[in-house]
């Protein structure tokens, strides 16, 4: 354990309850308290079987949700406090989304679409644009900035959804399969671009997959599954911020 | 967020959807061009009323008549009811300071002159040397008819410079010429003594238009001329015309003369007496009517605005639903509430500010499309424009408002999932 390159967490998790309503009195709990602490500049990958708590943990990372109870802090924020229009700050300025199915906005050029977290922060349009285009270029997608979602394959529109969420330069980015709906050559390339985020720009990266192959390639595998963290290994790399293996 | 991006996003999103957002505008088009098709009209028929009353010896013009009384005990006119030249007299010197000019007329007969094989229908007026004063009309070759005519009960007539031209070729030419008409079954022969101008009032050149026809047929002889082939001794009338002198109150005026003649003539009269009418008065009337009809078609195109924004309504429901997903996504990215709520609002309003600017263009054409078969055109009326605009305004607001704000309100995670 190296404690002298002192890393804060960027995620900090501790006893996350996730629980739904499914008609009084009956109550269905997702995840059964759930630590998870990610050093910054880690890039861990969250696997587990369908119906394992994967999305609603993630959800509850990408503040698209609440957890019931429990804490949980990113980058410094407590987000059990906060009030929803905040939260809809802390996803714009904190979390960069990388979805399966892209979801670019239909109908807005490349460069628009990787303009939007920017243009929903407040940031003038000269700025977005060329920030934008950096990103860009980044992804290696400088020659196609005015081009249309619906002109675009399934590799050009992730790489285009990887450099709308760096957009902000967001605490972490939270990619859930994203490469999923792609074939194996390019979504190589996609995990290439995660890669080079994390390695060149210290990106913290959190990876939800079911693919164990993928999963391999990051830093730290975080298994769940029926709602509780069943391992968590280290497999790359150095072991930041003092995470012990745990299985 | 900022409002030209919004406005922006939602022109591209109303240009992928074409057809439906035509026929969404719809609604907005037809009740915001019938608005502005009713001022427009509005307009046209003020000018053409104005221009009608100031052809007519303007404000100054006054009327009186034999009208039955509240508690009349009888319900037809005697004979002896009737405003007798005496009366008319005894009124001109009586109120001489008052009275610039007076304007009889005993009557209007129909009258056929053969001309070239042609039959001319023609309306013989009798009147008295001032009622040329009661029209914009003006005698631009020889005389008008004067009160030597009206004594000897001469057979000469003052035709229109339209007659003039087409019985005679022209006005030079027709002064003096004797004219042969069928009046009354008899025959009758007319000296050419006057020509006067024909003008044409916006409202006559409306039913000109209509009838597609420009033959004017007044031609105007003495009134004892016209008393002579009827065969009465007496002038009566049924009304007549006053012109004031200017700087006259002509109600204060009309009230003096109604009490006047009915305290002189008619206090013994059981069922008859003098009421007056002056232009005011009229005009009085006829913006009443005007307003009668403006309200029933703005109430119409209220409700076609109403359905046009229910219309909107629902498009915007539509798209919500279509675009939850994208939603989902803008939430995800960090949009708040506020700046999605603004986005469909903002939708919906430029849906109804495009269908509202299309509604003016149609409004002001189809408006001065009516003027050009009434004769006048008028300009659109600006207030209504700015009226109409903010109307559309308000509509996209108010009926956007609902679903921006479903839209603002779904979950993120529920939008995401949508498929």
């Amino acid at each position: 354990m190296i404690m002298s390159k002192a890393v804060r967490p960027i995620i900090s998790m501790k006893g996350i309850v996730k629980s739904f309503y499914v008609g009084t009195p009956n109550e269905l709990e997702i995840l059964h308290g759930l630590d998870i602490s990610v050093p910054e500049g880690q890039f861990v990958s969250i696997v587990g079987a369908s119906g394992s708590g994967k999305s609603t943990l993630m959800n509850i990372v990408g503040a698209l949700d609440r957890q019931t109870s429990g804490q949980y802090v990113l980058d410094g924020i407590d987000i059990t406090t906060i009030d929803d229009a905040e939260l809809s700050g802390i996803r714009n300025k904190k979390i960069g989304f990388v979805f399966q199915t892209f979801n670019l906005i239909a109908r807005t050029s490349a460069l628009k679409n990787v303009e939007l977290p920017m243009l929903y922060a407040g940031i003038p349009a000269k700025e977005r644009t060329s920030r934008a285009k950096e990103l860009l270029e980044l992804v290696e997608m400088s020659e196609r900035l005015k081009h249309m979602p619906n002109e675009l394959s399934g590799g050009q529109k992730q790489r285009i959804a990887i450099a709308r969420a760096m957009a902000n330069d967001p605490a972490i980015i939270l990619a859930d399969e994203p490469t999923g709906a792609l074939d194996s050559k390019t979504g190589r390339l996609v995990m290439d671009i995660f890669h080079k985020l994390h390695r060149e720009q210290g990106k913290t990266i959190v990876l939800i997959t079911h693919n164990p192959e993928l999963a391999e390639e990051t830093d730290r595998i975080i298994t769940l599954s029926d709602g509780r963290i069943v391992s968590d290994r280290i497999v790359n790399g150095e072991v930041n911020g003092g995470l012990a293996e745990k299985s | 967020m900022n409002l030209f991006e919004n406005v922006k996003l939602a022109l591209a999103s109303l240009r992928s959807n074409k057809m439906r957002a035509i026929l969404t505008m719809l609604g907005i088009i037809i009740g915001i061009s019938s608005v502005i098709m009713i001022a427009t009209m509005g307009n046209i028929l003020e000018k053409s009323i104005t221009d009608t009353i100031n052809s007519e010896g303007g404000s100054n013009l006054v009327a009186f008549q034999i009208s039955m009384k509240q508690d009349r005990t009888r319900d037809y006119i005697m004979n002896t009811d009737y405003i007798t030249e005496e009366m008319i007299q005894n009124v001109g010197e009586r109120f001489a300071d008052d009275i610039d000019a007076i304007a009889i007329n005993s009557g209007s007969e129909r009258a056929t002159l053969r001309h070239n094989r042609e039959e001319l229908e023609l309306m013989f007026y009798g009147v008295n040397p001032g009622f040329i004063r009661q029209s914009s009309t003006e005698v631009i070759a020889g005389r008008y008819i004067n009160d030597k005519d009206v004594a000897k009960k001469g057979n000469i007539c003052v035709i229109s410079d339209k007659q003039a031209e087409k019985l005679y070729g022209g006005i030079k030419n027709a002064i003096g010429q004797r004219i042969t008409v069928k009046m009354l079954g008899g025959s009758h022969d007319f000296t050419v003594v006057g020509i006067y101008e024909y003008k044409m009032t916006a409202m006559m050149s409306a039913m000109v238009n209509m009838m597609g026809e420009d033959w004017n047929n007044e031609v105007y002889i003495p009134y004892s001329t016209i008393n002579k082939i009827y065969q009465v001794n007496d002038s009566t009338f049924y009304y007549y015309y006053a012109i004031v002198n200017d700087g006259v109150d002509p109600t204060r005026f009309c009230e003096e003369v109604k009490n006047y003649m009915n305290h002189r003539w008619y206090r013994s009269n059981d069922s008859v007496e003098i009421r007056y009418m002056t232009m005011e008065s009229q005009m009085e009337m006829m913006s009443q009517v005007m307003g009668i009809v403006s309200m029933v078609i703005s109430i119409i195109a209220g409700i076609s605005l109403l359905v046009g924004g229910i219309g909107v309504m629902n498009i915007m429901l539509v798209s919500v639903t279509e675009r939850t997903r994208e939603i989902g996504v803008r939430k995800a990215l960090g949009a708040p509430n506020g700046a999605i709520r603004s986005q469909f609002i903002i939708e919906s309003v430029i849906i109804c500010l495009i269908g509202g600017f299309i509604g003016i263009v149609f409004g002001i054409l189809l408006g001065n499309i009516a003027g050009i078969i009434v004769g006048t055109t008028a300009p659109p009326s600006v207030g209504a424009i700015i009226l109409a605009v903010s109307f559309a305004m308000a509509i996209g607001i108010f009926f956007g408002y609902y679903p921006a704000n479903r839209a603002a309100k779904l979950d993120p995670i529920e939008a995401l999932r949508y498929e």
